[in-house]
């Protein structure tokens, strides 16, 4: 027995194999909906344990990850209907959260029947009923989640990148990126100046700190300036040396976009020198966020490098290519597929950790009461972990793909992070890293916007 | 006395002499990319060129294991076991530094109170290691002490050379592998000493100072380390690759239909690692978090045990996301002091 199935029940006998299903219901509209039904005597399945918060605004996709993780073979989510919420505005934000995470668990494979939502007003006890019993319905269907995942044959393997490509010689920007620094430091502009040093391993770069003007020809610039540097930003570099330089690319320069709009830093705390960038290396060829990087100029920038930049057309389909190639498989091949690249995360949490995005002084993942995120690493732990963290960027990922360059065990995270833009860009017309003064998508929503997948 | 020592055609035909015996080994394999240690059953699976990215020491050591756990019932409360350990495996291309890593561990593991989980699945381990005839550039087992056909933690140890591959056997268990391998190995001797020096000429020259322990233990007050963990961004990727890290958390998993302990690796560089649950934290920031990995490893351990608690195979040089490189820090620190 695996330390993943001791707290799920045991494989269940097909034969008399009844559907759990799990109703996460807001308190006013659907809940009471539940109650009518009930004292209308109208006869539905008994297969739903019915969770009741106070507005399906507060149904957090934990919830639901919680749900299936213990047992439940399906989850309903039902709420008042648009218009009806009895805090104003609830459920049009909870409906634009379930719109990424129902695009997120198809993705992973898990069967559209397993996860469905509805509006169920306090007067639709007749559409309780109904709904209830065609989600049961649908989970027959189905049949029961395994308890462990796999048993989908043998993987599909792909080499899943585009033919890796050259890397270009990098652009000349090393004088005057050290002028720059040391104009900047001896006129008292910044304090610490942020940029890349020379790494201990050949061919390997390494950010560095620079306090004083004798120090700037430690700086250096190359194809291996990987590293996201305004990662920094939000890990104690304001509080340590008070004003900061900072060398950005333009996808760097995206993360400080979101830093700024989520009210992580200051604009004044921080002075970013933008250099012209013409794709960066990993593993030995060009990176993949390159291909389809479509600017080596950064925004938002107080000062930019200047140097010839050669028109390099953006032709590739990058990761969209590969988010059509995982979605061609099964549900139950999809599902096993993400179980082996999430099996083989040690749970290291450098994703985290270099993410310019996750800056949270307290990681849910490292809350031990009530422990949202079980610390194993087993299957169990590593799907509530790596679906979390996936959650908790959508429509807020800049796509620098630096949580997967780190990831010691190769798992693609930038598949999910990308297919989770790709959504919040279709649904909702946003993407990250643009305008500093735009509302990030999840904390605001449209009357209008989709909920075709909604009861 | 030196130890016994046979001659085979080549690693690969030992390993499928080892699997043509009935045995369970584990080995490299390519997965995602990337070298890992897995289950084989043909010994064309096996990658026997170039490091796993992460160590050996999972087998023995596992990410998550149950200590014990417990179920509802009626009446009363089951008491149930910890994990059964997998059936006994030849843990087959462990790389000098990585088996040396397990004699560390076993040190560890094995002093009073013995833990009991770790050397259940121990137990059950036979050693063959490969000798190192590809450096890499990140890799330092010279400057620890070791060398590329190092023989610490082997069972068995392969060595190939130009005619063939070596195969000295180290332990009593190693002995008993060999009594299954038949014709596969046949007695007789060689010099690996030319190997080694081609391999250690290969590697890139890196070297701890002298009395580095006591200038690391010297160094603590020095607010140098600041500066030095400057980089580091707190995630557990050095560790987790790491041969020789052993620190694990114990958590509790419930629900209502029971519940069990589990012992879970944890790493001394994340901030909850000595997180007090007064809300204080002894080890504030990472300055301090990097140097008590820098002194466990290269000042308290070596005081102790006499030497480093490093096998010098350079996975958390090359796999850290920020480019902290401990050898470097360590020295620099430690020369500060002087």
């Amino acid at each position: 027995m695996s330390t993943e199935t001791l707290l799920t029940p045991s494989a269940p006998d097909t034969a008399t194999w009844k559907p759990r299903l799990v109703a996460f219901v807001c308190n006013w509209c659907t809940y009471t909906g539940a109650d009518l039904a009930g004292t209308s005597r109208t006869e539905y399945p008994a297969n739903v344990r019915i969770v009741r918060l106070p507005c399906s605004g507060r149904i957090d996709p934990h919830f639901i990850i919680r749900a299936f993780e213990q047992g439940a073979d399906g989850v309903l989510v039902s709420g008042c209907h648009p218009g009806d919420c009895h805090y104003t505005a609830g459920n049009y934000h909870a409906r634009r959260k379930f719109m990424v995470l129902h695009a997120l668990a198809e993705f992973l494979g898990i069967e559209p029947e397993r996860l469905q939502f509805s509006w169920v007003s306090a007067a639709e006890g007749r559409k309780w009923a109904d709904v209830v019993s065609d989600v049961v319905a649908g989970l027959l269907r189905v049949g029961p989640v395994q308890p462990t995942w796999g048993g989908a044959g043998e993987l599909p393997v792909r080499s899943l990148s585009e033919p890796p490509r050259p890397v270009p010689e990098p652009l000349d920007v090393v004088g005057e990126l050290r002028a720059t620094a040391q104009r900047w430091l001896s006129d008292c502009r910044v304090d610490v100046f942020v940029g890349y040093g020379q790494g201990s391993l050949p061919g390997r770069l390494r950010p560095a700190f620079i306090t004083s003007p004798d120090e700037v020809d430690q700086l250096v610039w190359n194809e291996h300036a990987v590293n996201n540097l305004a990662t920094y930003l939000t890990r104690g570099l304001v509080k340590r040396h008070g004003r900061v330089g900072l060398l950005v690319k333009s996808c760097d320069a995206r993360a400080v976009v979101g830093l700024l709009q989520e009210r992580q830093i200051e604009r004044e705390q921080v002075t970013l020198l933008g250099v012209p960038c013409i794709g960066v290396e990993v593993d030995g060829a060009l990176a993949p966020k390159c291909h389809t990087c479509d600017s080596a100029w950064p925004a938002l920038v107080d000062e930019v490098l200047s140097a010839e930049v050669p028109l390099t057309p953006v032709d590739g389909e990058g990761l969209a290519a590969e988010i059509a190639w995982v979605e061609k498989m099964s549900p139950a091949q999809r599902r096993a597929w993400w179980q082996a690249q999430f099996d083989r995360c040690l749970r290291c949490y450098a994703c985290r950790a270099v993410c310019p995005l996750c800056y949270c002084s307290q990681c849910i993942a490292d809350q031990s009461r009530p422990q949202w995120v079980s610390k194993s690493s087993d299957g169990r732990g590593n799907l509530a972990w790596n679906l979390v963290r996936a959650f908790h960027l959508a429509g807020r990922c800049v796509g620098c793909g630096e949580c997967t360059r780190v990831c010691p065990s190769n798992i693609r995270l930038d598949l999910l992070n990308a297919k989770l833009a790709q959504v919040v860009r279709d649904e909702f017309g946003y993407v990250a890293g643009g305008d500093p003064d735009l509302p990030p998508p999840l904390t605001t929503y449209l009357l209008e916007d989709h909920e075709e997948f909604i009861r | 006395m030196s130890p016994t020592t046979y001659l085979a055609d080549s690693a690969q035909a030992v390993l499928t002499a080892i699997l043509a015996a009935g045995q369970r080994v584990v080995a490299p394999v390519e997965q995602a990319g990337l070298l890992a240690f897995a289950h084989v059953e043909q010994a064309e699976q096996a990658q026997l060129i170039g490091q796993t990215r992460a160590s050996a020491k999972e087998l023995a050591f596992p990410r998550t294991q149950r200590l014990f756990g417990y179920r509802f019932g009626n009446p009363g409360v089951e008491l149930l076991p910890g994990e059964e350990p997998p059936a006994p495996t030849v843990l087959f291309g462990v790389r000098p530094c990585d088996a040396a890593g397990l004699a560390i561990l076993d040190g560890v593991f094995g002093a009073e109170p013995a833990d009991a989980p770790y050397l259940a699945r121990r137990a059950r381990i036979t050693v063959v290691g490969l000798s190192c005839d590809q450096p890499q550039a990140h890799c330092a087992c010279t400057a620890v002490g070791l060398s590329p056909t190092a023989t610490d933690g082997s069972d068995l140890l392969l060595t190939p050379l130009a005619e063939g591959v070596l195969v000295e056997v180290l332990t009593a268990r190693g002995a008993a592998l060999v009594d299954l391998l038949g014709e596969a190995l046949r007695p007789g001797a060689a010099d690996k000493a030319e190997v080694t020096a081609r391999a250690e000429a290969a590697m890139a020259p890196r070297a701890l100072p002298a009395g580095l322990a006591d200038g690391l233990a010297a160094a603590f007050g020095e607010a140098a380390w600041a500066d030095a963990a400057a980089r580091c961004l707190g995630c557990g990727t050095c560790a987790f690759v790491c041969p020789t890290c052993h620190c694990f958390d114990v958590v509790d998993e419930s629900n209502l239909r029971g519940g069990q302990r589990l012992r879970v690796w944890d790493a001394c560089q994340f901030g909850l690692f000595t997180l007090h649950a007064s809300g204080h934290n002894p080890r504030a920031d990472q300055a301090a978090r990097y140097r008590q990995r820098a002194l466990h490893k290269f000042s308290y351990y070596p005081r102790a045990h006499g030497r480093p608690m490093c096998v010098g195979c350079g996975r958390c040089v090359n796999a850290c996301p920020a480019g902290m490189d401990i050898f470097e820090v360590a020295a620099t620190a430690a020369a500060g002091q002087g």
